[in-house]
């Protein structure tokens, strides 16, 4: 009886402390990671759409709107050049890849077109699936048209297809998935009249 | 005596070519050299810290509750060094954070621990770390740039065999993983029954 107690005990007071240094840990940097992810939020999205110089979020009806028929989509945002009308839009989605959600950041300016797509945030299998966030493989998506959907190919890429990455095709489509998506919202928008009118 | 601690598990204990430890980041991560040294460092570091901190706590942990308490400090190291990186070295992290939540799954920390670190001194325990750590890279690089030779052509994107070479995809693709360790696995006897002779 007084072993099992004083081993309890024991564990107890290794499993408080290691309770009390991932607090810790976790208040000392949290601030930090939220800071270094919005900083890769608002870099990926000059990149996506680099004729914006500032972006404002959507919010209100229409971002209840975009989210609630065009997902995956969680967050969209509007570009604006330094004269201040509107450039194009950024969407960003979370489809489901091969291990688990993956952040897609797609931008798409007014004559229709693709301008860029970065992957963010992802758990797929290093050396196959988290080559979508090679450059590679991502400058595929920028100039393809927003006129109709992106196809995935597993072969040659034609028209508007990208070729899949090798032995990830679950990856590429997801990837994909997320550009279409953007894709759906940005006419969506248009049809409506764009942002603010 | 603490040298042979350290050369232990270079070669003679090697951790994946003698005890096959830890087959499970071994087969998944290893597509390409870079993820190999990449995975193998990362574990390396954990390994260092996580043999020292059960040497020092080794008279204080009850032999019945072990298992528990090292599983529970080893998860807590890790978890915190994974925040410490994201929060102040994203860069290192953007490279090796992906790397981060295998390794809590990784047995030869455990099997480090239990077999080593709880029945020798700190000293000792930080030197089987380093050289149970590096024997762990060593094989991963090897088997790293077996794979990426054969399956893309390359080691470490640089291209040896040329523009003609067909890569064979599946040496980067799973089954290729079991094959190239297979292979290695044997080649790696011959070599020791040979020199034993």
């Amino acid at each position: 009886m007084k072993d099992i107690l004083k081993t309890g005990l024991i564990l107890l007071v290794i499993s408080f402390v290691a309770a009390m240094s991932l607090a810790l840990t976790n208040e000392v940097t949290k601030d930090k990671i939220i800071e270094q992810r919005t900083m890769a939020n608002e870099l990926a999205k000059k990149e996506v759409l680099p004729e914006a110089i500032r972006f404002e979020d959507i919010t209100g009806d229409l971002a209840i709107e975009i989210t609630e028929n065009f997902a995956p989509i969680v967050e969209s945002y509007v570009g604006y050049d330094n004269s201040d009308s509107i450039v194009g839009y950024v969407f960003k989605s979370r489809p489901t890849g091969f291990g688990g959600p993956m952040e897609v950041v797609t931008g798409i300016n007014l004559n229709s077109e693709v301008t860029g797509l970065r992957v963010g945030s992802h758990q797929e299998t290093p050396g196959l699936g988290a080559k979508g966030t090679d450059e590679a493989y991502y400058e595929q998506y920028a100039g393809k048209s927003a006129a109709e959907m992106i196809g995935v190919s597993k072969t040659v890429a034609s028209g508007n297809d990208i070729q899949a990455i090798t032995g990830a095709t679950i990856t590429s489509n997801a990837i994909t998935v997320g550009a279409n998506a953007s894709i759906d919202a940005f006419h969506m928008i248009i049809e409506q009249g764009g942002v603010g009118n | 005596m603490n040298i042979k601690n350290f050369t232990n598990g270079l070669i003679k204990e090697n951790p994946i070519f003698v005890q096959l430890l830890g087959m499970c980041p071994t087969l998944a991560v290893t597509t390409s050299a870079v993820n190999g040294i990449g995975m193998g460092l990362a574990t390396t570091a954990v390994l260092i810290s996580s043999n020292a901190a059960i040497s020092i706590l080794r008279k204080f942990i009850p032999a019945k509750v072990r298992i528990p308490a090292f599983v529970v400090i080893i998860a807590s190291f890790v978890t915190i060094v994974g925040m410490l990186m994201e929060a102040f070295t994203p860069a290192l992290f953007s490279a090796l954070g992906l790397f981060i939540p295998l390794i809590v799954v990784n047995c030869i920390i455990l099997a480090r621990a239990e077999s080593f670190a709880s029945k020798n001194g700190v000293v000792a325990s930080l030197m089987d770390g380093a050289g149970m750590g590096l024997g762990f890279t060593l094989a991963l690089f090897v088997l790293g740039s077996v794979r990426e030779l054969f399956g893309n052509g390359t080691i470490f994107d640089v291209s040896l065999l040329g523009a003609n070479y067909k890569p064979a995809l599946i040496m980067i693709l799973p089954p290729g993983a079991f094959l190239a360790l297979g292979i290695l696995l044997a080649l790696y006897n011959v070599v020791q029954i040979k020199s034993s002779k």
